[in-house]
């Protein structure tokens, strides 16, 4: 019983840690899209930091943000998020880029604004990399949100943590089935809301 | 719902010392061209000549280096960019159906954004498709995906036309398709072309294309306009082999049936002409001095026709007028088609006619130099 209620209160807090960060780097991922949209400098640069920052491994990361700003959930949230911004970012910057010139070019023809070409050509050409880019994302807060116990966010990685150091393969278990649940349904959740969105002109 | 127009009818587009480099490399240079309003100018030569690039200067897709485009004398800078290709249609060989939309948003999207509601656009819609032949209720709820690249083209077509623009941009439209729907789509698009009047640039390579459709062709090669004029003038007096080439004058006979009696007709000088009310002795003089067997009776064209010197003398003895003895000629107005005025001299058994221009004989149809000339 005991276990059952340290279990459900670590799986909550480390979907809250998990999917703040997701939720903050979406935030701040769409400034970051916009901006690139408009200057080709400045894409290129975005694009340049993110394919960085995956070269480095997730451990890094969640190691790096310690001297930077300390522990704790803020450090936590700010490292998970760091690690999804690049395939937020990415997936959304390939769909919006990798358009048939030949659509953007009689869209602007028959005299839609800079503006109307991203809200009918770009975007919906996009949703379905903007949505891929959200799964992988989601997936991978999942996981990273597991290292962060180590510095200090808390959640089902502390619980691993703890089992892992005492050899107490409950508390490991306790920790890790969750994640693999979580992992499970965010895979299959989105497959079934992927068939959803799928836009008709691109199912078979 | 009404649409907001920069002009109601175009009189002219003119491009005048337009030039335009991607690098060191000329697209065009130095091109000067005038597009009279209500004509279908086609742009033909090979790839990479320029003529997409100058069409693109019409609707600011592209800004020349130097030089300037202006629509009914005004600077097409002056505009607004949007605004301005609003007001006109722009279709290419892609098409660039949005793939998301259906048929009936793809060619409404304009009007979307000009603000029409529903109902005037559904409407406008209907009538769009029904024009390119595409009955609305089986097209206007189906993706771009599910229609062949000839209803594609219609659709690309119908959107063009939904603002209702007075002037035509189209980049080989029916280029990718294959050669029947081609002269289909062809044929559908000249019968559109003519109800609905406007003033239109077509660029092509396929030169029966070009015939077919165009008044006039302007030739583009390197960069540059060779020859601009109508499809009997590229034929009869190409500036260079390269035009012959293009337009194929080698095998001119295929396209007889695009040429006019004025373009064929031999041209009259006056002073080898008789008047008819001359006297039959002068005629006779005149004709013994320059060594003709006949000669052409130039009056007003109920007086005009030939005499044989022969005649001539008749009318000498009997002291009759020349005019006496003229013998009629069939008679031809000069954009008369030459199909049509070959079958005449044919079944009149008549080896030539009298061509008018605006009443007055201007010269004259030799049946056999017309075949000479065409094989
Ligand atoms: N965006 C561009 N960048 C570089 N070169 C270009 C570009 N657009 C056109 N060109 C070059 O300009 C020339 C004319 O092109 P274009 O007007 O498209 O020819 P056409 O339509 O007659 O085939 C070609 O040599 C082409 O390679
Ligand atoms: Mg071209």
């Amino acid at each position: 019983m005991v276990i059952t209620v340290e279990i459900l209160e670590a799986t909550l807090e480390h979907l809250f840690l998990a999917y703040t960060a997701l939720l903050i780097g979406a935030l701040v991922s769409i400034p970051l899209i916009l901006l690139s949209l408009y200057n080709a400098k400045l894409a290129s640069l975005i694009m340049r930091f993110s394919n960085l920052v995956q070269a480095v491994p997730s451990f890094a990361v969640v190691a790096v943000v310690v001297p930077l700003i300390g522990i704790g959930f803020t450090p936590a949230v700010i490292a998970i998020m760091l690690r999804v911004l690049l395939p937020l970012i990415k997936n959304t910057y390939i769909g919006l880029f990798n358009v048939d010139p030949s659509l953007i070019e009689s869209a602007k023809g028959i005299g839609l604004t800079e503006f109307q070409v991203i809200r009918y050509v770009r975007l919906p050409n996009a949703y379905p990399a903007i949505f891929a880019g959200i799964k992988f994302a989601a997936i991978l807060a999942n996981s990273i949100a597991v290292l962060t116990a180590l510095i200090g966010g808390g959640g089902l990685g502390s619980m691993i943590f703890e089992g892992l150091t005492n050899f107490n393969t409950t508390k490991i278990l306790a920790g890790t089935l969750p994640v693999i649940a979580i992992a499970l349904f965010l895979d299959f959740s989105f497959s079934k809301i992927e068939h959803w969105l799928t836009p008709v002109y691109l199912q078979k | 719902m009404t649409i907001k127009k920069l002009f109601d009818r175009v009189d002219s587009v003119r491009l005048e010392n337009i030039t335009k480099k991607y690098g060191e490399q000329f697209a065009i240079k130095n091109l000067n061209l005038e597009i009279q309003g209500g004509e279908l100018l086609i742009l033909i030569g090979r790839s990479g000549s320029g003529k997409t690039t100058a069409l693109r200067t019409i609707n600011r897709l592209i800004e020349p280096d130097s030089g300037t485009v202006s629509i009914n004398g005004a600077d097409v800078r002056e505009f607004d960019s949007v605004r301005l290709r609003r007001n006109i249609g722009y279709v290419i060989q892609n098409i660039g159906l949005l793939p998301h939309l259906r048929i009936s948003e793809n060619v409404g999207l304009l009007l979307k954004l000009e603000g029409w509601n529903e109902e005037e656009i559904r409407k406008r819609v209907r009538d769009l498709l029904t024009l390119v032949s595409l009955p609305p209720e089986r097209f206007m709820d189906r993706y771009p995906h599910e229609l062949s690249g000839g209803q594609q083209q219609r659709v690309g077509l119908a959107r063009a036309m939904a603002m209702d623009p007075p002037l035509f941009l189209m980049d080989e439209p029916f280029g990718a398709l294959d050669p029947l729907l081609r002269t289909q789509l062809q044929d559908e698009f000249f019968k559109i072309k003519k109800e609905l009047g406007r003033t239109i640039v077509f660029i092509t390579h396929d030169i029966n294309e070009a015939f077919r459709l165009g008044d006039r062709i302007a030739i583009m090669n390197n960069a540059e306009l060779i020859q601009v004029g109508t499809p009997e003038e590229l034929i009869f007096s190409p500036v260079s082999d390269l035009v012959s080439e293009i337009v194929d004058s080698k095998r001119k006979y295929r396209h007889i049936d695009t040429l006019k009696v004025g373009d064929m007709m031999q041209p009259l000088a006056r002073e080898d002409t008789l008047d008819p009310g001359m006297s039959a002795e002068s005629a006779l003089d005149l004709m013994v001095r320059k060594g003709l067997e006949f000669a052409f009776v130039m009056g007003k064209s109920e007086v005009s026709g030939r005499v044989c010197l022969n005649d001539v003398l008749k009318a000498r003895t009997r002291g009759i007028e020349l005019k006496e003895v003229t013998r009629a000629l069939p008679l031809f107005s000069s954009d008369t088609t030459l199909i049509e005025a070959l079958a005449k001299l044919k079944s009149e058994g008549e080896s030539m006619g009298l061509v008018l221009e605006d009443n007055e004989p201007a010269g004259v149809l030799f049946s056999d130099r017309v075949l000479q000339n065409l094989i």
